[in-house]
């Protein structure tokens, strides 16, 4: 039992690490995933830096400082929804193939992905928080409450990438992977990533609270502002947690169920 | 090539074995063929026979829609983790991430056969010095030429000693040099004991390297045997005779259908019998036209090729096929 599990942490270490490794060697993956939330934080924190102003905008120290909790989500959508890409590629390209014909459990191989995935995460949660430093973001809830926005933010990842996963194991296709590359922007825009939930508009402000993504980031948030009143980190916790773990057993069951079927 | 040991358990039994796609098309259909311990097994087919199909069934990538197939002993449906444990695949085209070196493909195969950090790191030098990858080890496989990555797929396949190794057209496009290398490093695993199941659309391969050949056509097996047996199946070798310019050929026909029967010659200068005994024959015949007074230019025995074997149990060519690989050549002053 206790020879099982190591040998397949050495499986999920090895796949994990092997993702990780060829993110950076792909220069077209690195991009999205390093450097637009970083645009997008620029343009959102210099052209609308004057929504602080509004009535009902609560106190924050810097806007900067409040907006950096929508480019972690965005972060955590894209190095998602990347994982994905990158396990269509090695379907389309017969490398799964290859690890679908070792004596490994299923579970491991997506298991050993969203490790990738994870570890992705950490680094560009990392570089978000210090960058949005070194700009002028101030983060009052101290170092543990960065960390804390930065690890809800890594299981949020996990979660995307699970859906991800979960659909490139059902299509097997780059192609429809970037073809619901636009989704994370929904995604992100019908979460209050970038403005409170109070000033959306009625419509918006309804489906956000149905998007589990608006309990993350207001969590991160209030966590990075020291303020529990921007929003509640266990519910943000509890909402990434559980977006984790339903999306880890959807990728888990398509790949059984594609197993099954061919 | 290692003499397949008769009494062991077959390495890869197949019976009544059945693949359909959407549509009812059978890939597979009612396949049967076994593979003994320690041989190398050609599958030759053109492309669309079933080759690649009837290998993803064997090695657990497919399922097969009836009939059963046994790999190493196990049952590929029921026990597909304990024939992965068994079997190293390498599939066509070598599917190999171009981003990664073959130094860390190697490791990473390792793990995923359960192999520590120390262990797997051993194995990757041991293959590459094997392969003769040493000194590219440490280059993304991107930068590898075709042999190379073919190479490399291979080792991939070994990294766990697997008892059957399958290849899936495994020289496909690769120049001759590449092809030979290849071809040596298939008979030193077979010298050590492993069965090759290799699958190839390519005559010489299946001349070169295999036991027993078995020729797959629409989905079923339907010729079998050593290369030597299929062809003597087809026929025995022809003579082909030819004549100095100005010879008498009506004299010289009657002089060799007293060696063997004469075949029918499409060129005026040259006659052709039967030549039962091979090349055995080739003095009698010249003796036979000394004495008749006619002058040769020269003499060609030719065998009957795979591709003859082929012709004859499906009624076309095998796309690919390299021709007139096994004829035997004698070349003798007029």
């Amino acid at each position: 039992m206790i020879a099982g599990v190591a040998r397949e942490s050495r499986v999920v270490t090895a796949l994990g690490r092997r993702a990780l490794s060829v993110q950076f060697r792909r220069a077209q993956l690195l991009m999205p995933t390093f450097v637009l939330p970083l645009m997008l934080l620029a343009v959102i924190a210099s052209g609308t830096s004057a929504g602080r102003d509004l009535r009902d905008f609560p106190e924050v120290s810097s806007y900067l400082g409040f907006v950096v909790a929508g480019t972690l989500l965005q972060g955590a959508l894209l190095s998602g929804l990347t994982s994905g890409m990158a396990l269509a590629n090695d379907i389309e390209g017969g490398f799964f193939d290859r690890l679908l014909a070792a004596p490994v459990r299923r579970s491991s191989l997506v298991f050993g992905r969203l490790a990738g995935t994870l570890g992705l995460a950490v680094l560009q949660m990392a570089w978000f928080l210090l960058v949005a430093l070194l700009f002028g973001a101030s983060y009052p809830g101290g170092v543990l409450g960065a960390l804390g926005a930065a690890a809800l933010a890594v299981i949020t990842a996990v979660g995307i990438g699970g859906l991800a996963i979960a659909i490139a194991i059902r299509t097997g296709s780059m192609s429809l992977m970037q073809s619901i590359f636009p989704f994370v922007f929904v995604l992100l825009f019908t979460a209050p990533a970038f403005f409170p939930r109070d000033l959306l508009t009625p419509t918006l402000r309804d489906l956000s609270a149905y998007n589990p993504l608006t309990y993350v980031v207001e969590g991160a948030r209030g966590l990075l502002q020291g303020d529990a009143s921007l929003g509640d980190p266990w519910i943000g916790l509890a909402a990434a947690v559980g977006l984790a773990a339903f999306a880890t057993a959807l990728a888990v069951l398509a790949l059984r169920d594609r197993a099954r079927r061919t | 090539m290692s003499g397949p040991a008769s009494s062991s358990p077959p390495a890869v039994s197949v019976h009544g074995l059945e693949r359909a796609f959407k549509g009812g098309i059978k890939a597979v259909d009612g396949l049967d063929l076994e593979v003994r311990e320690g041989e190398v097994y050609g599958f030759l087919g053109p492309n669309g026979a079933g080759k690649t199909t009837t290998v993803r069934i064997l090695v657990t990538l497919l399922k097969p829609t009836a009939g059963e197939a046994r790999v190493a002993g196990f049952d590929v449906v029921s026990q597909a983790d304990a024939v992965r444990r068994n079997i190293g695949v390498a599939l066509q085209e070598a599917a190999i991430d171009p981003l990664m070196t073959g130094r860390e493909l190697l490791r990473m195969q390792g793990a995923l056969h359960g192999m520590k950090g120390a262990q797997a790191r051993s194995r990757a030098e041991e293959l590459l010095d094997r392969v003769g990858l040493t000194d590219a080890g440490g280059r993304r496989v991107g930068q590898y030429s075709g042999g190379m990555r073919r190479r490399l797929d291979l080792a991939m396949a070994l990294v766990h000693r697997p008892k059957v190794l399958f290849l899936d057209e495994p020289t496909t496009g690769l120049d001759p040099t590449s092809r030979s290398a290849l071809w040596r490093e298939v008979r030193s695993l077979n010298d050590d004991g492993t069965t090759v199941f290799l699958t190839t659309q390519y005559l010489e391969e299946a001349e070169q390297l295999a036991d027993r050949v078995g020729i797959i056509a629409g989905g079923s097996l339907v010729a079998e045997g050593t290369p030597a047996e299929l062809k003597a199946h087809v026929g025995e070798p022809t003579l082909h005779v030819d004549l100095a310019p100005e010879s008498d050929v009506a004299a010289a026909r009657v002089a060799l259908s007293a060696v063997g029967p004469l075949v029918d010659c499409q060129d005026d200068a040259r006659v052709a019998i039967r030549a039962a005994r091979g090349k055995a024959t080739v003095p009698l015949a010249i003796r036979a036209l000394d004495e008749a007074g006619i002058a040769v230019e020269s003499v060609e025995v030719e065998s009957p090729t795979l591709d003859d074997v082929f012709a004859a149990v499906t009624g076309s060519t095998l796309e690919g096929a390299t021709q007139g690989a096994s004829a035997d050549q004698a070349e003798v002053p007029a």
